[in-house]
């Protein structure tokens, strides 16, 4: 049998309690509900323990029965959920679920330490699910609650305050550590958790077919613009706020909202209801296309991971992207050589003057399609306008005027469409948005003869007014037209600007509804609304910064970094040496500081205690609460050779502290240092 | 001379109250710290017969009232009678004036006449008529009760607990002590013939030179740590006061001077701590009291 150790304090195993309970409760949002349950119910009973004395498993050889069963049947529940796979969720349901069983059996020492260590080790977990800058505080709160747990096993007489100051300077000691550790450890590329999973997700959320008929589809997928683009998905994203990339420009200098078109995909085939880019092999390999260099834009693109191989650019892009591999295809659109599967940064230039006149008679035939026997209003339309505008050029600004003109309105949230979507669109609904102007641009376009394709993309962003970082959203996803005309080449026209300007203008925000973007009570005085913005702009900034350096803080970043700091070749060998000298660094300076400390502080105090562990090291056991007369008495009887120096040593001690006779300091620390009891222990 | 006395004392007590070593030196202690004694244990173990000998022992002048719940107040203090003769009223002093009073059972009295008493402890005085009267010097109260359980008792209020610096329990004495005891002499008898041990001026003395032993810095750090656990450990209903703390050094300080030691050591306080603080607290829940002042003494670090 082992040896009974003593029993952690009362005090020690209810904080621990609320500690591990706090822990776990970001893991309830995705573990089972029933787990959740069993996780409470198993520390609900621990708790009626400390509070009315609830007998434990290891007082009744029932309640043990009873504490396996439980234990088996939590395993049991969390296979049946997960599958034998040992993957993140089912060995995080696993660890949260034991460990609050470990803690009901707790009974010495040891198990409280392995129970904190079970709780680190939970607090870490949760970075398999997010890593905000939220939840890195929430598990900086549960990393110090969790420390002075581990203290007040130790000092249960320490107050609450005491405990967690104590705990808030250890973990104070150990950050120059954790930042040196992580600017200088190696990185490993991609992401090191969660792969699997979030693999599925995109796989899932993957549109298959797409109808303008189905409008509006309420599928919830944010996975942003998908190559066959999906009219009805822009719809969905129009109300998301999650993050498409961002951008920072050269001089911080934005372009004004018009200009800001991230080109995406273009979009050749239709079926009357869905577009479709071409098919790879049927492209040229190079556009040529001649740039206006006075005004070259240069800018960062953070590209947030979507599953793609489209890299979204201003409008046009006149070099390739650097930092990234990636070509540029026939129609203007930057292809990444692989899927963008972790989020991605590149350098790009930009001229928003271009001429895309590169002639290709099968392009042009292309875009010129247009699906049998479908559309015979808008066709008839366009047949009425192009023989009473015989100029092209004439007849798109009259086509431009029409959906000006005409009763067309800008909505989020337009009606169904049935039958023939256009026709539909154009003469009986007219309420639509980006896609459906673009759409039926395009129809009334070939049906005139003018060859036309759909780009889609992203239009405009939010200036962070801190930070100066352009933020494109989902929902500022947008679709527009590219039409030849044969002097200029391919030129840009965007229906939507025709109905809503404002869209293009200001950017789409314009036209959410407000209660989206603040709390109603802000809206009511102007003052506030301004803090408000202001408020929410600094913590993007944040945010930004977070994202960017620290969740996004991988092998490019870490190289880019060093050689910022100075280092001219940053590879794993530097970079060891570097941990190495730091390392050795921080352990010098908190050395010093604790050493001179203590000089400072406190010989006695130093000199008692290395008497002690002499002791202890033959085999007295030790105990701070313990009176110096109680341990010289035990001590001598243990040791009888060397009781004489050992009365001397404490009388000398006692003088010292409860006599009050200082100057007999220096003789009793000399007397510590020659003091060498004999051995009695084996 | 101090030592030797008061190694005849405690030699003396220990005759008549055999097999009890422990609870003579706290009595004896609490005496010497200018404390008042609660005795609390089932009748029988010999409280009153310890209560006498010490009043013998140290000289002291002695009375002994049994309280019972009819009592008044004056029965303690005294009345104010007419003098027919004299046409005056004259005060008769009642048994509070004395050195050393035996109150027995003082939880069979009322709380009015409770409070008189614990009064006067506090004051050292009485006030008849608007008339302050000083109490003798020293003055001492020995209290016995009956564990609070018993029926017919008012059980004193914690705030009149707080003004005796101790309350021990006598027990019953082991096998042997009993023997001896069964066997002896009649205590009665014996206790008619014990010496005084030290004159009045002497015991002042000695409790002046208690006042003024060293009682270092680290060793106030270990009582206030002490203090601090009561007060922030949660498992107590509230801590322990300043003037608890006072009681602690002071009980600790008479301890160590019948060790013949002119300083106080942590051993000090903890042989003296449970009587003297497990009266003035209340656990939050109703686990043993006494574990947990153990486990107090275990825990709380001595200052190094």
């Amino acid at each position: 049998m082992k040896a009974s150790r003593p029993a952690p304090p009362k005090v020690a195993i209810n904080w621990l309690m609320a500690t591990l309970v706090l822990i776990a409760l970001p893991h309830f949002l995705h573990l089972p509900a029933w787990l959740s349950i069993i996780f409470l119910a198993v520390m609900g009973w621990r708790l009626m323990n400390s509070l009315r004395g609830w007998p434990l498993p290891e007082h009744h050889l029932l309640l043990r029965a009873v504490h396996l069963l439980l234990a088996i049947i939590a395993v049991v529940l969390v296979i049946s959920q997960y599958g034998m796979t040992i993957a993140r969720d089912a060995g995080v349901a696993l660890l949260t679920v034991l460990l609050a069983f470990k803690l009901l059996e707790t009974r010495d020492i040891r198990d409280y330490y392995l129970s904190c260590f079970l709780g680190f080790f939970l607090i870490a977990t949760q970075f398999f699910f997010q890593q905000s800058m939220l939840i890195v505080l929430l598990m900086m709160v549960n990393v110090l609650l969790l420390t002075s747990c581990m203290i007040s096993v130790n000092d249960a007489s320490s107050s609450i305050r005491q405990r967690l100051k104590t705990s808030g300077v250890l973990l104070l000691q150990a950050t120059p550590m954790m930042l040196l550790l992580f600017v200088l450890f190696p990185r490993v590329p991609g992401p090191l958790w969660g792969v699997a999973n979030d693999y599925v997700e995109v796989a899932d959320s993957m549109p298959s077919r797409m109808t303008l008929s189905g409008l509006p589809s309420l599928s919830q997928g944010q996975t942003g613009i998908s190559e066959a683009m999906q009219v009805g998905r822009i719809s969905d994203q129009v109300q998301s706020d999650a993050i498409a990339f961002r951008v920072r420009f050269a001089d911080n200098t934005i372009p004004p909202n018009q200009i800001l078109y991230w080109r995406g995909p273009v979009l050749w085939h239709t079926d009357g209801e869905q577009w479709q880019p071409l098919a790879t092999d049927t492209q040229p390999s190079q556009p040529e296309i001649s740039f206006d260099e006075q005004h070259r834009i240069d800018y960062t693109v953070t590209l947030e991971r979507h599953n793609q191989q489209w890299l979204f650019a201003l409008d046009l892009p006149d070099s390739l992207p650097q930092g990234i591999n990636a070509a540029m295809n026939s129609e203007g659109s930057l292809i990444s050589s692989e899927v963008i599967r972790k989020r991605s940064q590149f350098n790009l230039s930009s001229v928003p003057d271009y001429q895309f006149n590169a002639r290709h008679e099968p392009l042009l035939n292309y875009a010129l399609e247009l699906p049998d026997d479908q559309h015979p209003q808008a066709r008839q339309l366009a047949q009425q306008l192009r023989t009473q505008y015989p100029e092209k050029t004439d007849y798109v600004q009259a086509v431009l005027n029409y959906f000006a003109e005409q009763p067309f309105y800008y909505t989020l949230s337009p009606p169904l469409l049935s039958g023939d979507v256009i026709d539909s669109f154009l003469f009986e609904s007219r309420h639509g948005f980006c896609e459906h102007y673009a759409a039926s641009f395009t129809v009334l376009m070939r049906a005139a003869g003018i060859p036309a394709r759909v780009v889609i993309g992203y239009q405009g962003g939010d200036v962070n007014s801190v930070d100066q970082i352009l933020t494109v959203r989902q929902r500022d996803a947008h679709a527009w037209t590219e039409i030849w005309l044969d002097e200029q080449g391919w030129i840009r026209v965007d229906p939507t600007s025709a109905v809503a300007s404002e869209r293009i203008l200001s950017g789409i925000r314009g036209l959410l509804p407000s209660e989206r973007r603040m709390p109603r009570a802000f809206a009511d005085s102007p003052e506030l609304e301004n803090l408000w913005q202001q408020l929410r702009e600094h913590w993007e900034a944040v945010n930004n910064a977070w994202e960017l350096w620290v969740v996004g803080y991988d092998p490019t970043r870490q190289l880019e970094l060093l050689r910022k700091l100075g280092m001219k070749q940053p590879d794993w060998r530097s970079m060891a040496q570097w941990l190495t000298i730091g390392m050795l660094l921080i352990f010098i300076a908190l050395a010093w500081l604790t050493l001179r400390h203590k000089t400072q502080r406190d010989s006695v105090a130093e000199a008692y205690l290395d008497f002690c562990r002499r002791l202890s090291k033959s085999g007295v056991s030790i105990n701070p609460a313990e009176g110096p007369m109680t341990l010289a008495q035990k001590a001598a009887q243990q040791l009888p050779e060397a009781a004489a120096d050992i009365q001397a040593i404490t009388s000398d001690y006692l003088a010292v502290r409860y006599q009050q006779q200082p100057d007999k300091a220096a003789r009793f620390i000399e007397k510590v240092r020659h003091f060498k009891p004999r051995s009695h222990a084996r | 001379m101090a030592q030797g006395s008061i190694h005849a004392i405690l030699d003396q007590l220990n005759h008549i109250i055999l097999g009890k070593p422990q609870a003579v030196k706290l009595a004896l202690s609490c005496l010497l710290a200018r404390g008042h004694l609660l005795i609390e244990d089932v009748p029988g173990v010999g409280k009153t017969t310890l209560a006498h000998a010490l009043a013998s022992t140290l000289g002291l002048s002695f009375q002994r009232v049994q309280f019972t719940s009819d009592m008044l107040p004056a029965d303690i203090i005294g009345v104010s009678v007419y003098d027919r003769e004299q046409s005056v009223f004259s005060f008769h002093r009642g048994p509070i004036f004395c050195q050393l009073l035996l109150a027995d059972e003082i939880n069979r009295a009322s709380p009015r006449t409770q409070s008189a008493l614990l009064e006067a402890m506090e004051e050292q005085q009485v006030t008849v008529e608007g008339e302050a009267m000083p109490l003798k010097d020293p003055f001492f109260v020995i209290a016995t009760q009956n564990p609070t359980h018993q029926i017919g008792t008012f059980p004193l209020p914690e705030s009149q607990l707080d003004r005796f610096l101790m309350r021990i329990a006598i027990g019953y004495p082991d096998a042997q002590a009993e023997h001896d005891l069964l066997k002896g002499e009649d205590r009665r008898h014996l206790l008619q013939h014990l010496s005084s041990q030290l004159s009045v001026s002497e015991l002042l003395n000695l409790q002046q030179r208690v006042n003024q032993l060293t009682a270092s810095d680290q060793l106030i750090h270990y009582v206030q740590a002490l203090l601090n656990y009561t007060r922030e450990s949660g498992r107590f209903v509230s801590g322990l006061s300043p003037r608890a703390g006072l009681g602690l050094v002071r009980a600790a300080k008479a301890w160590a001077c019948i060790d013949g030691r002119d300083f106080v050591l942590p051993e000090d306080v903890q042989s003296v701590l449970p009587s003297v603080v497990e009266h003035r607290l209340q656990l939050t829940d109703n686990s043993l009291q006494a574990d947990w002042l153990s486990e107090m003494l275990q825990t709380v670090p001595i200052p190094r």
